[in-house]
């Protein structure tokens, strides 16, 4: 397994955000991570990607425990990670965002330009290359996170919502972009709202519902799921689908 | 734009040449200290984004050395700047290590915290001359006390080290380690997870900066040849520094250059119309740029330049 992570719980004082996630995760699948708002996914991949320490369980990547080692030491290691709401780097052009990001592999100027002009290129960004960030709306800012994380040269990536908030034309663009990723060989796991995403994209879904795993599996199976329809819909619809016509 | 560097070398080279006399070599000298100071605190303050307003400490450690070197063993005060910047290093690791824990404000208070607890214990400190302070050579040995009647020598003595510090932040800027600040100052939480060693750079930044700071004040004592825990270790040291930065625009090379232009002159000719009864000015003088620049203009003049010279150039172009 690329990443293992056991039995993974986060408290925030009395409150129990995460109770207990698993999740095993091979090289090369694609991974979707759903659930209702306040289910816990973003706590889950915070706990993932070293923002968060998690109060129990551990987190295994590539045979190396990095539970407990912080953001900068997971980047390293070959995991990066999108924001639910981009944290691009307001002041500095595009290029100079993905610059940030390739500097972790190449410590001169010139192979990390020459490494970020290769990745704006593919992220579809050339254009805004000289821009600022700040001019950039929601897609392109979406896009630079996709892009400046690309540049980290990562093993395994975590997008948590980053196709959210596209138009359809952008949406099917950021699909045909995240399976460019995949064909490179990156393994990904998205945690995403749009169940259009991840029908396409997933290999397997995870369903988050109250801070725990109650379904996993292959998306068809996993919509069909009554558990999952009752988190998503509530106990009373059984009730309501059996008294309509 | 192509020729604005070379043109401000010249400018700056012959500036004594154009302006002569020691009215205006005084001035000359105060502007270069302050840009030298300002540009010292930009490193860690404009580029890192963690506002230091206690950036005096280095400052005062940097004015000392070099008459305590003299005032102890009579040796010439130059020979006490290492050591200042030595002291300053390790200060700055110190500091910085517990402080760069803590962010925006919090971070700001508490170098404010540790200047002000150095002043008070350098004024009542008997070896370092306690509240009254410390004395240079009154008449050069020779030349390397670097006791000079004329302001001239002192003037390109500080220019030369202007220029070494704008190349270092130039330097700086074009690497790694300067794009590693400038994600810092945009996103910590970011930054870190692209694999930037967000505490190492900082304390990289604040050591930078504190040798720097420590020079300018050795530069400051050597010049003055006196030295004593408000002017060396005040609070007004450090907020000049923030001030002078932050007018002409923070973790711009020349930001602090423009706002020494222009914070200097200004203080200068409030001190000379108003005689002494203008040295309360300076306080007015500096709330006022503060109040002004966070409601108008929070980038600096570099800014607003960058914002205007385009539209005066359609302008021009379109007439």
């Amino acid at each position: 397994m690329l990443l293992s992570a056991q039995n993974i719980s986060k408290a925030f004082g009395s409150f129990l955000a995460v109770r207990g996630a698993d999740l095993a995760v091979a090289e090369g699948e694609i991974i979707g991570l759903i659930g209702p708002n306040g289910a816990g996914k973003s706590t889950f991949f915070n706990c993932l990607a070293g923002d968060t320490l998690p109060t129990t369980g551990s987190v295994v990547f590539d045979d190396i425990d990095v539970t407990r080692a912080s953001a900068e030491v997971h980047a390293r290691a070959g995991i990066g990670r999108t924001f639910q709401v981009p944290a691009t780097f307001e002041d500095m052009t595009v290029l100079e965002n993905v610059m940030v990001g390739a500097f972790l592999r190449h410590h001169h100027r010139g192979a990390a330009r020459e490494t970020a002009l290769r990745i704006v290129e593919m992220t579809g960004l050339t254009r805004q290359s000289a821009q600022r960030a700040r001019s950039l709306g929601t897609p392109g800012r979406k896009r630079l996170e996709i892009a400046r994380v690309l540049a980290t040269g990562p093993r395994l990536m975590l997008l948590d919502e980053a196709l959210a908030g596209l138009t359809p034309t952008e949406l099917q663009q950021a699909i045909a972009l995240v399976r460019r990723i995949h064909e490179l060989g990156i393994t990904l796991v998205i945690v995403e709202h749009i169940m259009e995403v991840i029908m396409t994209l997933a290999q397997r879904v995870l369903v988050f519902n109250q801070g725990h795993v109650i379904a996993q599996g292959k998306p068809r199976d996993v919509v069909a799921n009554e558990a999952v329809i009752e988190a998503y819909l509530g106990r009373g619809h059984r009730r309501r689908r059996r008294e309509t016509p | 734009m192509k020729w604005s560097l070379p043109a401000l070398a010249a400018l700056l080279l012959f500036y004594p040449f154009i302006l002569t006399g020691p009215f205006y070599w005084d001035i000359g000298v105060a502007f270069l200290l302050a840009a030298i100071s300002a540009s010292a605190w930009n490193i860690v303050g404009g580029y890192a984004g963690q506002v230091s307003v206690g950036h005096s400490m280095f400052f005062g450690v940097g004015a000392y050395t070099p008459l305590l070197f003299y005032h102890l063993w009579g040796l010439p005060p130059v020979a006490g700047v290492p050591a200042g910047m030595l002291v300053s290093l390790v200060l700055a690791v110190a500091i910085g290590m517990p402080t760069f824990r803590l962010q925006g404000h919090y971070f700001s208070m508490a170098t404010i915290a540790v200047a002000e607890l150095i002043r008070i214990f350098v004024g009542t400190w008997d070896l370092v001359g306690a509240a009254i302070g410390l004395q240079g050579p009154a008449v050069g040995r020779a030349w390397w006390d670097l006791t000079f009647r004329s302001e001239l020598p002192y003037y390109y003595i500080f220019l030369a080290v202007l220029a070494v510090v704008l190349y270092t932040t130039f330097e700086v800027e074009r690497s790694r380690f300067g794009y590693y600040l400038r994600a810092i100052k945009a996103g910590e939480r970011a930054a870190r997870s692209l694999g930037v060693p967000v505490r190492a750079t900082k304390l990289k930044a604040l050591m930078l900066s504190a040798v720097f700071t420590s020079v300018a004040g050795s530069l400051y004592s050597i010049k003055t040849g006196f030295i004593d825990p408000e002017s060396g270790f005040g609070i007004l040291v450090s907020v000049q520094m923030v001030i002078v930065a932050a007018l002409g625009g923070a973790g711009t090379l020349f930001g602090p250059l423009i706002g020494a232009l222009l914070l200097v002159p200004l203080q200068t000719a409030t001190n000379t119309w108003f005689g002494g009864g203008g040295s309360g000015l300076t306080y007015i003088l500096y709330g006022g740029i503060i109040v002004l620049l966070a409601r108008y203009e929070p980038g600096g003049m570099h800014e607003w330049w960058q914002r205007v010279a385009p539209r005066l150039m359609r302008r021009s172009h379109a007439a």
